[in-house]
């Protein structure tokens, strides 16, 4: 589904990924960690085509196609959808306006008013602006709803659980859970509290804008839990010093 | 008498803001003879979301010019609804007087001025206590001469616990290109009563506007104002302001604007705050294009114990030679007061693009949605048809976008 090869990127004349392999299989979820400011979001705008980030070298190819000189809007209509951590507040465009344009051909009425229902989002926050006062929660069950909406063949969800209470996670996990079953996504975590409901099949480490490590999503989340990424900057050094 | 004299030296007095007009250059005194409402006509009373082809059965007042040409008062709403022109309430009432002129001041400018001296025209409309007209009062002033001025001066009063919605809409025969439209209009919202007032207006490039607003709102009363602005004119000048003396009383002043061509506009609004408990709302969004100028000035006063008022003034730059300019101001007099304002300008925001573009929209799509949205009349509350008829006419000013 998706190959990433020795991608370099840089924004605004900085390097942030230096580097980066990922290959993620039809089907499969993966699981992304790294510490603050590693490059994780990074990296999820250079798989979307978000203007502004530079390939300097390397290759991404989805579905068998290279799209690492393809427009953005090129990339969405392929199949790539992404959950931002921070999305743009902007006033005028109602919830339901931007839901209803995004379904257009994709989802019935029926269909969309039983995802809605599933991410707890009722009438008053489709009648709210985009964005402009929603909180955390309600970033990401918009987030969700609006991914979602757009049947992407591949989802990236950037920090989906993060300033998200209990109650939430449960119903966004659950809903991941669900339509993560028959499609491929790429989940970037911090905390990894959405492990919980989605379990992908592998994770990697990002430390300073290259993966550091690949494998048990269970396994390196443990290890992380007890040593911190203290522990992965190490395998960093290693990784540095076998280079050199 | 004193006064006159008084309001005739106001003549040369330049109003405080906008572009100073030469009164000597426009026509005053004679009209064309208006014939009939024909398709032009009922088509432009459309646009400013007026349904002339309905006037049998609403509430309707069209003044042509000069002069009433139409009014009535929808059957159902018989006895709870006055409504005749200010000529006829003068006659009728004593009372009357004492309400006229209380507002604004004749002597503000040379618009007021002009308007006090020479108005033709002008509604009445007089909520009865407890009545609630449920559908809106729909008012059309149309200039219909070429090169005239048209000053009008209207009072409405919603007596106690009354409900009604006004919807007024001027606009111009699609023959006539320069002209001046001067309304001075005074609108009394008594206790617990609420009044909705919503303006569209639809004009061409060579014309101008000067409109006096003022509003008095006693205890629990509620006032609130729309207005749209769509399209060309000349030059444009106005700044309601409300007094909301009563406890507990509301106001919310919603305006969007659109401009384009050499459209040059000074749009205000202005609240005090003297009840206590009281609270404001206005918002003021404007959209340039072209060489359009706009300045919007908000304007709010704490003066009474727990009283609150926020400011929104936001524009929008579609053209590097288009210029906007906000001034918002807040001033408190009371230490129980809380303001607030918001103010921002700038060109589409590129975040805001690429966000809509990652949801699967076109660039083209997302700035249309963008536009639109700064344009957005649904927090108005419109009726139905009327929000319709005003989403038509933002389509037709936004063709190409």
């Amino acid at each position: 589904m998706l190959r990433i090869e020795n991608l370099h990127v840089s924004i605004d004349g900085r390097l942030v990924l230096r580097g980066v392999d990922l290959e993620i299989g039809d089907g499969e979820t993966h699981v992304l960690f790294g510490p603050n400011g590693s490059g994780k979001t990074s990296l999820v705008m250079s798989i979307l085509g978000y203007p502004g980030y530079r390939v300097l070298s390397g290759r991404i190819s989805f579905d068998g196609v290279d799209i690492t000189d393809k427009p953005m809007d090129e990339r969405v209509r392929m199949g790539i959808g992404v959950v931002f951590q921070n999305p743009p507040k902007i006033y005028g465009i109602r919830l339901k306006d931007l839901i209803k344009i995004i379904s257009k051909s994709k989802m019935s009425g029926a269909e969309i008013s039983g995802l809605m229902d599933r991410l707890n989002i009722n009438s008053s926050l489709l009648n709210r602006y985009l964005n402009v006062g929603f909180s955390g929660g309600e970033i990401k069950r918009s987030e969700i709803a609006q991914v979602l909406t757009m049947k992407p063949k591949f989802v990236i969800l950037d920090e989906p659980d993060s300033g998200v209470d209990l109650d939430n996670l449960q119903l966004i996990g659950r809903e991941l859970a669900e339509n993560l079953k028959d499609r491929s996504g790429l989940i970037i975590t911090h905390h990894g509290y959405i492990l919980n409901y989605v379990k992908p099949v592998k994770a990697h480490v990002m430390v300073n804008g290259v993966i550091v490590c690949n494998g048990e999503p269970e396994t390196i989340l443990n290890r992380i839990k007890e040593s911190g990424y203290r522990w992965c900057e190490r395998c960093y050094e290693m990784r540095r010093s076998e280079r050199l | 008498m004193l006064r006159d004299e008084e309001i005739r030296k106001a003549l040369e007095k330049p109003a405080k803001y906008g572009v100073d007009l030469d009164l000597s250059r426009y026509e005053f005194g004679e009209a064309e003879e208006f014939t009939e409402i024909d398709r032009d006509v009922s088509k432009r009373g459309m646009e400013v979301g007026v349904d002339l082809d309905k006037k049998e059965s609403l509430s309707t007042f069209l003044h042509v010019d000069y002069s009433t040409v139409y009014k009535s008062v929808q059957r159902q709403f018989k006895g709870d609804l006055e409504l005749m022109t200010i000529d006829e309430a003068l006659k009728k009432y004593d009372w009357v007087r004492d309400l006229f002129w209380k507002l604004r001041d004749p002597c503000e400018d040379k618009y007021t001025a002009f308007t006090a001296l020479n108005a033709k025209g002008g509604y009445f409309m007089r909520i009865l206590e407890n009545r609630k007209i449920l559908i809106p009062i729909q008012a059309c002033f149309l200039l219909f001469t070429q090169g005239i001025i048209q000053p009008v001066h209207n009072l409405i009063i919603a007596e106690p616990g009354s409900e009604v919605h006004i919807l007024t809409g001027c606009t111009i025969h699609p023959r006539v290109t320069r002209g001046l439209h001067l309304g001075v209009t005074e609108i009394y919202v008594r206790r617990g009563a609420k009044l909705t007032y919503t303006m569209v207006h639809r004009w061409g490039p060579e014309f101008d506007v000067r409109s006096r607003t003022g509003i008095l709102v006693e205890d629990r009363g509620i006032f609130i104002s729309n207005y749209v602005m769509l399209g060309e004119l000349r030059t444009f000048q106005s700044q309601p302001s409300a007094r909301l003396i009563g406890s507990y009383s509301r106001t919310s002043m919603n305006n969007v604007v659109y401009l384009k061509g050499n459209s040059e506009m000074d749009l205000g609004g202005e609240v005090l705050l003297e009840g206590d408990g009281s609270r404001a709302e206005i918002i003021l969004n404007s959209v340039a294009e072209d060489d359009a100028k706009i300045t919007t000035r908000g304007r709010i006063l704490g003066l009474a114990n727990d009283v609150k008022g926020h400011l929104s003034c936001r524009g929008l730059m579609l053209s590097d030679r288009a210029e906007i300019t906000t001034i918002p101001i807040l001033e408190s007099k009371n230490m129980n007061s809380e303001l607030s304002h918001e103010a921002a300008i700038g060109k589409i925001a590129e975040d805001q693009l690429n966000y809509l573009v990652a949801r699967g929209l076109s660039r083209d799509e997302a700035e249309s949605l963008i536009v639109r949205g700064f344009l957005d009349v649904s927090k108005m509350q419109l009726p139905k048809p009327v929000e319709e008829g005003v989403r038509r006419t933002i389509e037709l000013a936004l063709k190409g976008f």
